[in-house]
């Protein structure tokens, strides 16, 4: 058959059905059009947001209404990654307790709804949002068109700067806390040590990094934990993978097995949800991983008996400190806030079941360098190249 | 026309076989790297895909796709063009993991992604054949019903895209056969490597040696053949259709229950693989074997380019890397480009009885 003859009796069928076809599609798309819905439905009705409807129901102190409202857009790993959005709520919810603001959430399905759901917080009168929270550093182009079309709005964003008066941007030191993850593993495959679900083989001196997606943040992770490895002991080799994705838990699997099979004792990663997989990785191959943006030990509970530590981003400070400053009136638009080991914006935190098996000699160590760091006697690379 | 078809089925042979010569002469080139100059980097790379731990790996990733694609090949012989198998993969995934939370056995989980599956694929099935929808359109929207679906149901459970955990199948290892270098890990794998081959298996016996299989091949090919013969062609058609539920809806919750967690933003953590399925079972030109055949190579370019960024070997960029499969794909449909549809494939048959 020709091409013509196919495309007539696609087209002829087209005609014939297209009534029915018709009611069809439009069910299709009010089914389409109520998911989504579901997914970027805001308060999430955990009560701890409170929505804008009611102003004067809670009642408690006295005044009526919030000390102020604050949207936030997280990031596309979503709330339930056991990390990095989950370290913003932390900091939302903190805020609502303490200061008595207000917020609601949306959770953007992809890279392109960021630039939709600002401007739904930015151009939103009833209610009226005091502060616009962005998670994430893929937030930053999004942003950097929004906050020129909202010059009034106040924005913060996370892990990346945008240059605008109307924006604060909060940045982190991950490569600091990453070094202490690479100086620890370093100290632990290089001896016999087994606790939890894991031991580390005493013949192999290795391990290992798993990133979501290669860039200049995740770069910082790789090369701080690189330079740690490598101060720690010359000869411990470090592999590294990406797997291209934050969201692919079975990459992430298959990442971190390949590497426990060559060897690689203890691996850190950096990739969101693909993580998840890397857990999963540690628990069959019997052996260690390491967690981030949030001690991994307790949001993802299943898998403390492999989790040795977590390099903790203190994305909940960063939330919290810039409600703060918008209630208080003094929101330093344009400003960039560095937080690394000096400010706690970062922490190697051990795991909640595994911590207190880690000889005292390596945690002396780690809390020793983290002085020396802090004190500007190391310096940390940010870029993998440079290790 | 005869002589078209004729041609058209030497040339797609001709372009299988060069495809297998280019990937067997690869092969040996990196095989002699790898005996005389280990070494070295094609060397390596031969180490890295003669390990047992890429094809393990390689299994575990074909999974979702084999199984599938299983169940393309089925509806698409009966003549219906199923392209929202990555729907069913996403509905089961979640499914699974849901239903493995509520009853607190990652079998009956299994179970339930497959009904639900099923269930999506009954409703594909009757818009299709009762109420003659385009099937392109229709299949369209089964995916699109998924990908909504699944990540609202996920914030309504679980206050989040992504569910809770809910653990993984042990893996069953027979004694002795998992030591053998390389086809050990064949004997060394979690239950739903096992349910892949026994799906493969059952599939091809079904199709080519059973009535049923002649029926579901003839309602693709010349229903009204079949229809003259007495047989119903809608219900052979339905019931190919629900057996691409089925099928789909093993691997999905294979998918999910390998992590012991459904992920549901941006395109789920099904990621493109039901599409993937439909390339293979095409490139497999509707053989169970050529599609476990066909997705094997493209979950073992994925798990050999993890290897090869984690051991260093080439220093390309890791994105450029990470494009080889998809590269593969395109390259696959331009040289396999004949792969020849069945006869009626996505045209709706009306029996003269009506």
């Amino acid at each position: 058959m020709c091409d013509t003859e196919v495309f007539n009796a696609y087209r002829h069928r087209w005609w014939d059905m297209s009534q029915r076809r018709r009611t069809f599609i439009s069910s299709v798309g009010t089914a389409t059009a109520i998911g989504l819905a579901g997914c970027l439905g805001g308060d999430g009705g955990d009560g701890s947001g409170g929505d804008g409807g009611d102003t004067d129901s809670d009642g408690g102190d006295g005044d009526s209404g919030p000390a102020a409202r604050v949207g936030m857009v997280y990031a596309t790993g979503g709330l339930g990654d056991g990390s990095f959005n989950d370290q913003a709520q932390t900091g939302a919810i903190r805020s609502a307790d303490e200061l008595n603001i207000e917020y609601d959430e949306s959770q953007p399905e992809a890279v392109q709804d960021f630039g939709s759901l600002q401007q739904q917080y930015a151009q939103s009168s009833n209610p009226d949002y005091d502060l616009v929270c962005c998670i994430g550093f893929l937030q930053a182009d999004a942003l950097t068109e929004t906050a020129s079309q909202y010059p009034e709005q106040d924005f913060m964003i996370v892990d990346s700067v945008v240059e605008a008066d109307n924006v604060g941007s909060y940045v982190f030191g991950e490569h600091q806390g990453s070094f202490l993850i690479g100086l620890m593993a370093a100290k632990l495959t290089s001896q016999d040590f087994s606790a939890g679900t894991g031991s580390t083989q005493s013949d192999s001196t290795s391990v290992g990094f798993v990133g979501g997606v290669e860039g200049d943040l995740i770069g910082r992770f790789e090369a701080g934990y690189k330079a740690g490895v490598k101060h720690a002991e010359e000869d411990v080799d470090v592999q590294t993978a990406y797997v291209g994705d934050f969201n692919d838990p079975s990459g992430g699997q298959e990442a971190a097995l390949s590497m426990y099979e060559s060897g690689a004792d203890i691996v850190y990663h950096a990739a969101g949800n693909t993580g998840t997989g890397v857990f999963r990785a540690a628990q069959e191959a019997e052996r260690f991983a390491v967690g981030v943006d949030r001690d991994q030990s307790v949001t993802k509970s299943d898998f403390s008996d492999v989790i040795l530590a977590s390099m903790v981003k203190r994305v909940d400070n960063a939330v919290y400190t810039s409600v703060e400053s918008v209630v208080n009136d003094n929101f330093e638009g344009g400003a960039v806030n560095t937080l690394g080991l000096e400010q706690n914006g970062v922490e190697a935190v051990y795991g909640q079941q595994l911590g207190s098996e880690i000889p005292q000699g390596v945690k002396d160590e780690v809390s020793e360098i983290r002085q020396s760091i802090i004190d500007g006697d190391i310096s940390v690379p940010t870029d993998p190249d440079n290790v | 026309m005869t002589n078209d078809s004729a041609m058209d089925r030497l040339l797609s042979a001709s372009g299988r076989l060069f495809i297998a010569a280019a990937a067997f002469l690869t092969l040996a080139v990196l095989a002699g790297f790898g005996l005389l100059a280990p070494a070295s980097t094609p060397g390596q790379i031969f180490w890295v895909l003669a390990s047992k731990s890429t094809l393990s790996s390689t299994l575990r990733l074909s999974v979702p796709i084999v199984l599938a694609a299983l169940g393309g090949i089925f509806a698409e012989k009966s003549g219906i063009i199923n392209i929202g198998l990555e729907g069913l993969l996403i509905i089961s995934a979640f499914a699974a993991i849901f239903g493995a939370d509520a009853t607190g056995s990652l079998w009956l989980g299994f179970l339930i992604g497959i009904v639900a599956s099923t269930l999506l694929a009954a409703v594909f099935a009757v818009v299709c054949i009762e109420f003659r929808a385009d099937q392109i359109i229709a299949g369209l929207a089964v995916w699109l019903i998924a990908l909504g679906l699944a990540p609202f149901a996920s914030q309504v459970f679980y206050g989040g895209p992504n569910t809770s955990n809910v653990g993984t199948f042990d893996t069953i290892t027979v004694p002795a056969l998992a030591d053998i270098p390389f086809f050990g890990a064949l004997f060394d794998a979690s239950p739903a490597v096992y349910i892949m081959f026994l799906a493969v298996a059952a599939s091809w016996y079904v199709l080519n040696r059973t009535t049923f299989g002649r029926w579901v091949r003839a309602a693709g090919e010349n229903p009204k053949a079949l229809d003259t013969a007495g047989v119903d062609v809608s219900r052979v058609r339905y019931a190919a259709v629900l057996l691409s539920g089925v099928l789909s809806g093993m691997g999905g919750a294979a998918l999910a229950i390998n992590i012991g967690q459904f992920t549901g933003n941006g395109p789920t953590m099904v990621n493109g693989k039901g599409f993937i399925a439909i390339v293979a079972y095409l490139f497999g030109n509707y053989n169970p074997v050529g599609a476990l055949l066909s997705t094997t190579l493209f979950a073992g370019l994925d798990a050999v380019q993890l290897r090869l960024q984690t051991a260093d070997v080439i220093a390309v960029p890791d994105s450029l890397v990470q494009t080889i499969p998809f590269v593969a794909v395109i390259v696959v449909l331009a040289l396999v480009g004949k792969t020849r549809l069945p006869e009626a494939a996505g045209e709706h048959y009306e029996s003269g009885e009506e």
